[in-house]
């Protein structure tokens, strides 16, 4: 076994539509130097390895971590590049934990950095590259691209999530006005946090409902922002943790699992998952963290969560595949709080990726808060005292689900 | 409704950045011509021509794949038993596209579908009949293939499904 991992710091840049007051180095200098700054101990000279990721292709900029590196502080440091479309943060942050874990002499705390500058490029041109591998061979069956795009229709991602909020929609029989109450937690939550991109403090049902439908039965107001932004985590061993911050956060369980595709299947030949919403991948990785980190329990174990949800029935299908709540009663859950920062189980504090979505860094966005919220300086602090979190990723080619369980014990023994 | 508008409507106040310079530019990709191989499913395209449909079978898990597929992603092997499709369908789950027309600008309701034919396991995506009513549409409607009047061999030949009164006794349906 391993050596036990935990988490120091992490820090965030300010995420906006559009940051065009820096360029890509600067941006993820900024959120390095925010996750520092919660660490005053660690300098540049303690941190021994890089890990570096964000999305392919969508800033139309190959090799990014190498011409940033001086702006890392990863000089003549070992340095590593993961990505693995939407979820590519967690895999970063995963990369980080296995990076400590395995205990490569001289290598103890790593830096994972995950970046996106979506302004700086074509997201749609970024998209068509990751999804061409999937759909490309539909073109042998005759479908030509044209016809392809129109059946997979605009809107990209959007597309997917509108089949999966469907068959959701008919399985637990909510309304849009279920979906639109998530918005609204989700937005008003991100109006708290400092670095979150849509701020939306007096945000109704009403004025989400109004907007007009991007994709039935999803709205305008109910879909992701593209942001800019970068988040980074400073990850070590347990030895080290104690001396660099008062509360270690430690990382019990990581899971990164892949299923199926949901939609067109491997080779375009069609699913055998014939309901979108059914994410087994999901309830696997859940599954192997859980085991990992001793979780017989996930509802009454697990304080808080952040789960990766674009849109917002995602998060309503998540919170039920990872365990935390009976299959169909999620939306029961909204409706009376239970989810609210008050409530028995806070969900996506920061507001979540319906707020702040700068895709390659959405993904480690969520184990870090999750952390942040055990360490106590999260900006949107559940007053409760929070002692095991997870942070979910979703993405790859819409069948990756990524997954994290903190805690601030370190992991039992008998494992 | 413009996208500043809506912007206005939802309350988000935009952040205002000391601008960097811009400097123009464009990204052009070349065209290409994609290959495909397109052996193993030649007995598929052919029936496509006589207006019939075929799926291939993993003598591994006996599930049926619609379109077929190279390799059995469970059972790692190739499926290789030709099996016989019905043309009926069942509406797997479905979304709604509002989309523009280049020439008249009209924006068009369009549900796209995913299919799941009956004989098959797997759904493949499709498009409805233009005059179906979008509000008519539900997960699990019985729907039947509209060929073309001149097929190609291309499963492109389905133009598109109609919704149809499904009074067969022996489909059971799945949940």
């Amino acid at each position: 076994m391993g050596r036990q991992v935990a988490i120091v710091s992490a820090g965030f840049s300010e995420h906006a539509s559009k940051r065009s007051d820096v360029s890509m180095p600067e941006l993820i200098n900024e959120a390095i130097t925010d996750c520092l700054k919660n660490a005053p101990s660690v300098g540049f000279e303690d941190i021994d390895a890089y890990v570096n990721g964000n999305m392919p292709a969508f800033e139309g900029a190959n090799i990014p971590e190498l011409w940033m590196t001086d702006w890392m502080g990863a000089r003549n440091k070992p340095l590593l590049r993961v990505t693995t479309g939407g979820t590519t943060g967690g895999t970063v942050a995963i990369a980080g934990y296995y990076t400590v874990t395995s205990g490569i002499p001289g290598v103890d705390t790593v830096l994972a950095v995950a970046f996106e500058q979506q302004s700086q490029g074509d997201t749609s041109v970024g998209l068509a590259s990751v999804a061409y591998g999937e759909i490309s061979i539909l073109n042998t069956l005759g479908i030509s691209f044209d016809q392809l795009s129109r059946l997979l229709s605009a809107g990209a991602a959007i597309g997917v999530a509108a089949y999966q909020a469907t068959t959701y929609m008919r399985k637990t029989h909510i309304t849009e006005e279920d979906l639109a109450r998530v918005v609204v937690q989700n937005r008003r939550n991100a109006a708290k946090t400092w670095w979150t991109h849509l701020k939306m403090p007096d945000l109704t049902i009403e004025d989400v409902l109004d907007t007009p439908y991007v994709q039935y039965p999803l709205r305008y107001g109910m879909v992701c922002p593209a942001s800019d932004g970068a988040v980074a985590m400073l990850f070590t061993t347990e030895e080290k943790a104690k001396d660099m911050c008062d509360i270690p956060v430690y990382v019990n369980g990581v899971a990164s699992v892949a299923n199926e595709t949901a939609v067109l299947g491997y080779d375009g030949s069609g699913s055998a998952q014939l309901d979108p919403s059914m994410q087994l991948g999901a309830m696997r990785s859940s599954e192997l963290a859980y085991s990992q980190a001793g979780i017989s329990f996930p509802r009454k174990e697990i304080d808080y969560a952040e789960v990766y949800s674009p849109f917002p029935n995602q998060e309503l299908m998540w919170v039920e595949k990872l365990g935390l709540f009976e299959e169909t009663t999620a939306p029961q859950m909204y409706q009376t709080g239970v989810t609210a920062l008050n409530g028995e189980l806070p969900i996506n504090c920061s507001g979540g990726v319906n707020a702040t979505n700068a895709i390659g860094a959405s993904a480690m966005e969520r184990p870090a808060e999750a952390a942040l919220q055990i360490m106590g300086k999260a900006d949107n602090q559940v007053p409760k005292t929070v002692h095991t979190s997870i942070g979910h990723g979703w993405g790859g080619s819409l069948n990756l689900c990524t997954l994290m369980v903190m805690s601030d014990e370190p992991q039992r023994k008998w494992r | 409704m413009s996208k500043m508008t809506q912007r206005k409507s939802l309350d988000y106040i935009k952040k205002d950045y000391i601008k960097t310079r811009t400097m123009p530019g464009s990204w052009y990709l070349t065209s290409y011509k994609f290959k495909f191989n397109i052996t193993h499913m030649q007995p598929f395209l052919e029936k496509l021509k006589e207006k019939k449909l075929v799926g291939n079978q993993c003598s591994g898990c006996n599930r049926v794949f619609f379109p077929p597929r190279l390799v059995c992603g469970k059972c790692m092997l190739k499926p290789d038993k030709w099996i016989d499709i019905r043309d009926t369908a069942k509406v797997s789950t479905y979304a709604i596209a509002f989309l523009k027309d280049k020439e008249t600008g009209e924006i068009q309701e369009r549900p796209m579908v995913l299919v799941h034919h009956d004989g098959a396991d797997t759904a493949s995506i499709a498009e409805l009949h233009p005059d179906v009513d979008v509000k008519d549409t539900y997960v699990g409607m019985p729907i039947k293939a509209h060929w073309r009047d001149e097929v190609t061999g291309g499963l492109m030949d389905i133009e598109y499904y109609d919704p149809f009164e499904d009074d067969a006794k022996d489909i059971e349906e799945k949940e």
